[in-house]
């Protein structure tokens, strides 16, 4: 034991002098919340509409009315007049617009004979995020002109859908925390235990204590052990900055019983990873493809993991991988845990098998960890 | 006496490349042994397996009676080691190294404080003992790697060039270290080196060891005696030929070697004494000025080169993978 815990405080003493490692640590997800929440937003906003309004006449006025809803309202859209229908399909076409709406001349006359209309909507789908979301907000102000003359209750077969929200209001930053803390350990865990390992090689250290009566045991634990007192922390640092930049107050929204289960689900998540990382680099000797594995390693764990996206929207092939990846059970957990009140029994599939991914790694890394040179 | 160290046929293979080839030593208790050879002669090879570090392709090793392959942690309870690369944590400071290796061999805390404040004092870096290893220089650094080394105070210490590198303040330092702690502690030393200086300085046995055999093993004065003509003569002439004084040498039965540098005639010879008067009168009778005459030992340097050839000897190229470089798994490339 005083072997290991010397180990361990050689690593944890070998850490904490280098700050400028513990503030990047702290700060990468942290950006990568702020930049990632402010940027993608759940809804998209201000994509520019160009109107050519051939019509003139007072539905076709009535339409620019709707619009102009949808412009101050949700501020989907932002919307450019032009006359010149030419003029607005080179506007499109060098990027200065997202749509070009044409109201076609007699648009307002067939309205009030009630025969069919088109309204022409030029979409640039090099961007389809951004196409279909043009495409909706145009539909709905449209089906809107319509519905103005028409009274709901004679038309039979419309369904009426008002939705209701089970959990408070959750925004997009929000809903991104969970994911951030797990990036915050999987960075916790690229940064320390096995690296250090490749490090030592690295510079030629490990030889030293290679010599000593240390046990392959004592290594893999000991730089797992310190690896997880200083993930864990900087996990927890974090969860609090990136709650309190997102708005979330975590003392309410948190039990005892839960803030334990959340830290329970953040150890294990570290100790999982920890030991992934032995498994994967255990017999490593240059930085240099561990930079190339850690961004490599970060894609196919972190989006793949419901973080970003549904996993249940995920084409089966991924749904089967997040089946066996960690990070999928932790942001489940944590999500839970955050935004729904969840207890035990909610989270306790996702404790187990992170429990079991943990047991695993770590066996499989100290097999994996070669004491001889 | 009991030995220390025991090398019985060792080998060790790397695919086709052997760097060991039936290497048999043995090394009394107390004794300094120095092991010279040139880059890429098997020496660390040697001592990695002595120290657990690899493991032999055929043969035995034993440490303090401990088999190196079957008994690897209680051999590494009875060595103490200074690889050949600093190998201390910059981030550490000297007390603290010191401290955490002393842990990693379980002393009790009072022994290791004790034991630490001693050997801070013999290397003298008491008063840089709360520093940062980052702002050591070479030479410091290499005296608390030996320190480290002994911290546990070991049976045996394993040097593997610990004087490389260094400036020659710095190694006559590490020199007199050494010679303290083999009187003090009763150690038994193995160490590699280049420096023939410091073989001939410290150690009582050298082998030397060349394409991974051992060549030549004996004390000092033993290997310096194996080799013919042990003395040389350098005389330095004028008014002739260079060519026809190197004639004239070889012409005498009782120097066999002779060979010429600029205006120097170097005559090799058993019998270094007596030969100068004869040279120094057949030249004169040849119509030459001698201008000076020297009279030199062979030195432990002219015993290697005689074992191992040229004094300069390029290493086997590493091999490394073309599309990673050095950055993979040892297994895979090296």
């Amino acid at each position: 034991m005083q072997r290991l815990l010397a180990f361990i405080e050689r690593d944890l003493r070998k850490f904490v002098r280098n700050p400028i490692v513990v503030g990047v640590s702290i700060l990468m997800p942290i950006i990568y919340l702020v930049i990632l929440g402010n940027s993608f937003q759940g809804e998209l906003k201000n994509l520019p509409l160009v109107v050519v309004d051939r019509d003139n006449g007072p539905s076709a006025r009535r339409v620019m009315e709707l619009l102009r809803v949808v412009e101050s309202g949700a501020r989907t859209v932002t919307i450019t007049v032009m006359a010149d229908e030419g003029a607005a399909m080179t506007a499109l076409r060098e990027g200065e617009c997202k749509a070009v709406l044409v109201i076609p001349s007699g648009f307002s006359r067939s309205v009030e004979r009630n025969t069919v209309v088109e309204l022409g909507i030029f979409l640039d789908n090099a961007e389809t995020i951004s196409a279909a979301t043009l495409q909706a907000a145009v539909t709905r102000a449209v089906t809107q002109l319509k519905s103005g003359r028409v009274a709901v209750r004679e038309e039979r077969g419309r369904v009426l859908l008002r939705d209701v929200e089970i959990y408070r209001k959750i925004d997009y930053d929000q809903t991104l925390i969970p994911g951030v803390v797990i990036m915050a350990i999987f960075l916790g865990a690229m940064m320390t235990g096995a690296f250090n390992i490749v490090m030592d090689k690295f510079l030629g250290v490990d030889e030293s204590y290679l010599l000593t009566p240390l046990t392959k045991m004592d290594m893999v634990v000991g730089l797992v052990v310190s690896g997880l007192l200083i993930t864990t922390t900087l996990a927890v640092i974090v969860l609090v900055l990136g709650s309190l930049i997102s708005g979330i107050y975590l003392w309410r929204m948190l039990t005892v019983p839960s803030a334990f289960y959340v830290l329970a689900v953040i150890t294990l998540s570290t100790l999982g990873l920890q030991g992934l990382m032995f498994v994967i680099m255990g017999r490593i000797n240059h930085p240099r493809i561990v930079g190339v594995l850690g961004g490599f390693l970060n894609v196919i764990f972190f989006f793949p993991s419901g973080a970003i996206y549904p996993v249940e929207s995920f084409p089966s092939w991924l749904k089967a991988f997040a089946l066996v990846n960690p990070e999928s059970y932790s942001v489940h957990a944590l999500r839970a845990l955050f935004f729904k009140g969840a207890g035990l029994e909610a989270v306790k599939g996702d404790i187990v098998f992170l429990a079991g991914f943990a047991v695993c790694t770590i066996v499989a890394g100290i097999f994996a960890f070669k004491r001889t040179l | 006496m009991k030995p220390a160290i025991e090398i019985e046929g060792l080998v060790k293979k790397y695919g086709e490349i052997t760097a060991l080839d039936k290497v048999t030593v043995t090394i009394p208790e107390g004794d300094c042994f120095g092991l010279l050879g040139p880059n890429g002669a098997g020496k660390t090879t040697l001592i990695r397996i002595l120290t657990t570090l690899l493991k032999p392709t055929v043969g035995t090793a034993r440490i303090g009676g401990f088999d190196v392959v079957r008994q690897s942690a209680d051999v590494r309870t009875v060595i103490g080691v200074v690889p050949q690369a600093m190998t201390s944590d910059l981030d550490l400071t000297g007390y603290e190294t010191l401290d955490i290796y002393g842990r990693f061999y379980n002393m009790p805390s009072s022994d290791r404080r004790e034991r630490i404040d001693e050997l801070l004092s013999l290397v003298g870096l008491t008063e840089r003992a709360g520093d940062l290893i980052a702002t050591y220089s070479g030479g410091m650094r290499r005296r608390l790697e030996i320190a480290r080394g002994l911290v546990h105070k070991p049976l045996i210490l394993i040097l593997d060039e610990p004087t490389i590198g260094l400036d020659p303040q710095s190694r006559h330092v590490v020199w007199e270290l050494l010679e303290k702690f083999m009187k003090l502690d009763r150690l038994t030393i193995l160490l590699t080196t280049h420096y023939m200086e410091e073989a001939e300085s410290l150690c009582k046995h050298v082998a030397i060891i060349d394409y991974g055999r051992i060549v030549a093993l004996d004390t000092v004065e033993g290997l310096k005696k194996q080799i013919p003509q042990k003395d040389v003569v350098e005389v330095t002439i004028a008014n002739i030929a260079m060519e026809e004084a190197v004639k004239f040498a070889r012409g005498l039965s009782a120097a066999p070697a002779c060979a010429s540098r600029d205006d120097v005639l170097i005559v090799s010879s058993d019998h270094g004494a007596e030969m100068i008067p004869v040279l120094v009168d057949g030249l004169k009778g040849l119509g030459a000025k001698v201008v000076r005459v020297i009279l030199k030992e062979q030195t432990l340097e002219d015993v290697f080169i005689h074992y191992t050839g040229r004094p300069i000897r390029e290493e086997e190229a590493k091999k490394v993978s073309f599309l990673l470089g050095a950055g993979i798994p040892t297994r895979l490339g090296r």
